[in-house]
């Protein structure tokens, strides 16, 4: 079913004892991770379970109150986001961020902002330098919107295409920053059963052209378990599974977390 | 009226309106970005033009710290201009790391930093007082050069005279605001700023260093508010540490027309106080003041996002 992954023995990311508070309310409980290279990788569980709060906090949006980060065996833990994202960690977002105002190529472009070196000045003087990397840029960005078929579109409003454009616009737009590890916040949000299996075949493409390591955060279950090759599921902040997909699947512990949501059983 | 006569005004109209948009675009930068009116921004307008006068050569007057002192040399006056105001932009950097970025790294409301921002224009008003007096300058009658003091856009028999300070206000201005918008649309610091407006959030986990670009914003905020200052001071005089003050109030009158955050929206706005201010009769001109801002109310009653603004629908 999934092509195999080339995994390797250092994980390419991890968190160790990870723990953060809103208030009173205890978001991300202890939460130790290890994701190897080239995985995609399934973090799931009940609303609420403290699944988004854990990719801000790897993101480099919240400092966890307790616990370290580790990507690539560099530390990230303080790291302000900017910082993390050159290092090679692109997201996207339950409620998709995309641009608006700009265009579909603007927003791929502002993805590839750290992967070019021109600065306020030589871009100003429109130095030769300069505005070769920018024809390069565009023509990079130019690529990535052909994948996803909106080439004709470049120019248009992001805010005006149609929702599953938007959330695969939104997919290269992280790609454009080269990534090496990729967070998918719902990806699947608000598709149909036939859009959620294409956008399924694009994660597995993507991940074996850039040789990406993918986490995903996924309520359908059956596109979940029909691409992860392992899954974590978190309940109230903690973990409380982790492993392939059968396994994860008749672990008593997550059966109970899942009881009453009729999702899981449903295959 | 006759046609000469309203040609006449449309000209000046255009030539004040030019400098109210350099002006105002400067709060709209800071504003888009930080959502926050930068009230140091009229100081900043006033120190361009003392800057810009230091820099021609001008001497200072009897009061003061720096009283009599001038420099030894004079620079001519498009040279003074960009240096004097690359000094604006600076210094509104240094406002930003002093009086913005500790307020933001700590998460305060953002009333706050209009408030801290206030404190630095009343600063910066007395510095200026205390430093060189609060005197009126004027740009010796040779800032520039050998250029007649005005041009005859009409006949011999029905002239439209204009001052050429005011053609150089309006051409000087246009060039500015040209290159700043092909800055903002064509680069990618421009596009950048665009997002970072959009979604700082976003453009922080994209890559951007947005603290980097804030302070890029503030940099040409205070060059394009030190532009407008200058070229007010050359056509008429810098009038003392109060100078930016008036044309505070009247800026945010101009993006508030214009619509709050949109650059268009502070060109046309500028252009449009501009041109009804010169449309005050000659015997009314005490009231021009009160002509523009019951222009923005009417404006307003009508369009409450402003001429270019977007009604925003925001998530709750």
């Amino acid at each position: 079913m999934t092509d195999a992954p080339i995994l390797s023995a250092s994980p390419i990311l991890s968190a160790s004892s990870v723990t953060h508070a809103f208030g009173g309310l205890i978001a991300v409980d202890g939460v130790s991770i290890s994701v190897q290279r080239g995985e995609i990788f399934g973090l799931i569980g009940p609303n609420g379970a403290g699944k988004t709060t854990l990719f801000n906090i790897m993101t480099g949006l919240i400092a966890p109150n307790r616990g370290k980060l580790f990507f690539e065996g560099r530390e990230t833990t303080r790291l302000p986001p900017y910082r993390i994202a050159e290092r090679g960690i692109g997201r996207t977002f339950q409620n998709i961020r995309l641009f608006g105002e700009l265009s579909v190529l603007e927003n791929v472009m502002t993805g590839r902002h750290t992967r070019t070196h021109s600065n306020v000045l030589s871009g100003v003087l429109g130095l030769p330098a300069a505005r070769a990397e920018e024809r390069a840029t565009r023509q990079q960005a130019m690529q990535l919107i052909d994948r996803i078929g909106l080439t004709d579109r470049a120019h248009v409003r992001a805010g005006s295409l149609p929702y599953g454009d938007q959330r695969r616009l939104e997919i290269v737009r992280a790609l454009a920053l080269e990534p090496r590890l990729l967070l998918l916040d719902e990806p699947a949000a608000g598709m149909n059963t036939r859009e959620k299996q294409a956008l399924s075949d694009f994660i597995r493409q993507v991940r074996n052209q850039y040789h990406l390591t993918i986490v995903i955060i996924e309520h359908h279950m059956p596109l979940v378990m029909g691409l992860c090759d392992r899954i974590a599921v978190m309940n109230f902040g903690q973990l409380i599974a982790i492993g392939v997909p059968a396994a994860v699947q008749r672990n008593p512990a997550v059966i109970e977390a899942y009881l009453g949501s009729r999702k899981f059983v449903d295959r | 009226m006759d046609a000469t006569l309203l040609l006449q005004q449309i000209l000046n109209g255009l030539a004040i309106g030019s400098v109210f948009a350099l002006f105002a675009l400067g709060y709209t930068l800071v504003f888009s970005i930080l959502r926050v009116i930068n009230f140091s921004h009229a100081a900043v307008f006033t120190l361009g033009a003392y800057f810009t006068y230091a820099l021609t050569g001008g001497a200072f007057g009897f009061n003061g710290l720096l009283a009599n002192a001038q420099l030894p040399f004079g620079l001519p006056f498009p040279v003074a201009l960009v240096l004097g105001n690359i000094l604006a932009g600076l210094t509104a950097m240094g406002i930003e790391r002093l009086a913005f970025k500790p307020l933001r790294a700590r998460g305060a409301d953002p009333l706050l930093a209009l408030v801290s921002s206030l404190g630095v224009a009343v600063v910066i008003v007395n510095l200026i007082q205390y430093l060189v007096g609060a005197e009126l300058y004027t740009f010796p009658a040779e800032t520039y050069g050998a250029l007649p003091p005005a041009v005859n856009f009409g006949t011999a028999e029905h002239p439209v005279q204009v001052r050429t300070t005011q053609l150089i206000m309006f051409v000087v201005s246009l060039v500015v605001l040209i290159a700043l918008t092909l800055f903002i649309n064509r680069t990618k610091i421009g596009t950048a700023l665009r997002a970072v407006a959009e979604d700082e959030t976003t453009a922080r986990l994209l890559g951007i260093d947005t603290d980097k670009l804030i302070l890029l914003t503030f940099f040409l905020s205070g060059f394009l508010g030190g532009i407008a200052g200058t070229l007010v001071g050359a056509s008429v005089s810098i009038s003392g540490p109060y100078f930016g003050i008036a044309f505070g109030l009247k800026g945010l009158a101009v993006i508030i027309l214009g619509g709050l955050g949109s650059i268009p929206g502070a060109v046309v706005g500028g252009l449009a106080i501009g041109l009804a201010e010169s449309f005050v009769p000659g015997q009314y001109v005490a009231y021009k003041e009160a002509v523009a801002f019951a222009f923005l109310f009417i404006a307003l009653l009508i369009r409450p996002q402003g001429l270019l603004g977007r009604a925003v629908i925001r998530k709750v």
